[in-house]
């Protein structure tokens, strides 16, 4: 019931973070679709290559930022003794170590373009972009079932 | 797991389907703006069709789970900020399906100047850029980004 009862404080960091969450989810799947789709449609390869990573400059990175302070800042708010439950780490593990595999296809989608859209970096971001999307789908159902 | 958490848990992934799905379009709609030959803008236009999938499927989800969750917690159907919430689920559906036709008018158009060349078309790249269905397009994601909004502060309960 937590949902029904937070205090009013709670709100704003509590919408930033689940507003970005929600872009987030859905740049990375625009990432997913565009590279399985360059995967069929070879002659697409470098437009959609093009689509992946503006889609990573302009939405995956801004939202993960959005995500990431209002999660810090909703938590500083929920947990101010730092006395936090298992399923907020499941939600950290998901953005930290998320960073680090966002990064990787920010650099797989430059060098992607630059091979024209065809080659193993052009495979191996659709793939990246897949993970995440599950992560943050697992990251969703411990934050709102909140297990433990 | 209590039946809360489910609920919650089923209404939050229709409402991350739906605002997700929201923006898979608008990025591939803003992709297909930046581009003039037809056949670019018809394969781009055929991709938006798995982001209206995963915007049907999250409307039906956040609906039927949201109506239930208003039950199992206790607020009334008839509270303000609920009501707010389903006049502007309905109303950005029905725009935003009312852009979605005129962009599959667009595609049709789209299909036709590939099967002609595949040249570049006045024609086509006016029909992008209709204000009315851009308009109804980016409309309709601010209204399910006000909707998000009033679900966090409930105004009113």
């Amino acid at each position: 019931m937590l949902g029904a009862i937070r205090p009013d404080s709670w709100n704003l960091p509590l919408f930033v973070h689940v507003l970005g969450a929600m872009i987030l989810f859905g740049a990375t799947a625009t990432v997913a679709i565009a590279g399985f789709a360059a995967r069929t449609r070879r002659e697409h390869a470098e437009l959609l290559a093009r689509v992946e990573l503006k889609t990573f400059l302009f939405a995956i990175i801004p939202s993960w930022i959005a995500m990431r302070v209002g999660a810090g800042w909703i938590e500083g708010k929920e947990f101010p003794n730092g006395d936090e439950p298992g399923w907020l780490g499941v939600g950290f593990a998901v953005s930290e170590g998320g960073a680090l595999l966002l990064i990787a296809l920010g650099i797989l989608a430059w060098v992607s373009i630059r091979r024209h859209g065809i080659g193993r970096a052009a495979g191996a971001v659709p793939v990246l972009a897949g993970i995440y999307v599950i992560a943050l789908g697992i990251a969703w159902w411990a934050m709102s079932a909140k297990p433990g | 797991m209590s039946k809360y958490d489910w609920l919650l848990f089923l209404h939050i992934t229709g409402a991350f389907l739906l605002l997700g799905g929201g923006v898979v379009a608008g990025a591939l709609n803003l992709a297909a703006l930046r581009r003039d030959r037809p056949s670019e803008i018809l394969m781009l236009f055929g991709l938006i069709r798995i982001a209206v999938a995963s915007i049907i499927a999250g409307t039906v989800l956040a609906f039927v789970f949201g109506l239930w969750l208003v039950n199992e917690v206790g607020y009334g159907y008839g509270d303000g900020w609920i009501v707010a919430a389903i006049v502007l689920l309905i109303v950005g559906n029905a725009i935003g399906g009312f852009a979605g036709r005129r962009d599959a008018r667009t595609a049709k158009i789209a299909e036709g100047l590939v099967a002609q060349g595949d040249e570049p078309s006045p024609e086509l790249q006016a029909r992008l850029r209709d204000p009315i269905t851009l308009a109804c397009n980016y409309g309709s994601g601010l209204m399910l980004v006000a909707l998000l909004a009033i679900m966090m502060w409930k105004p009113g309960a």
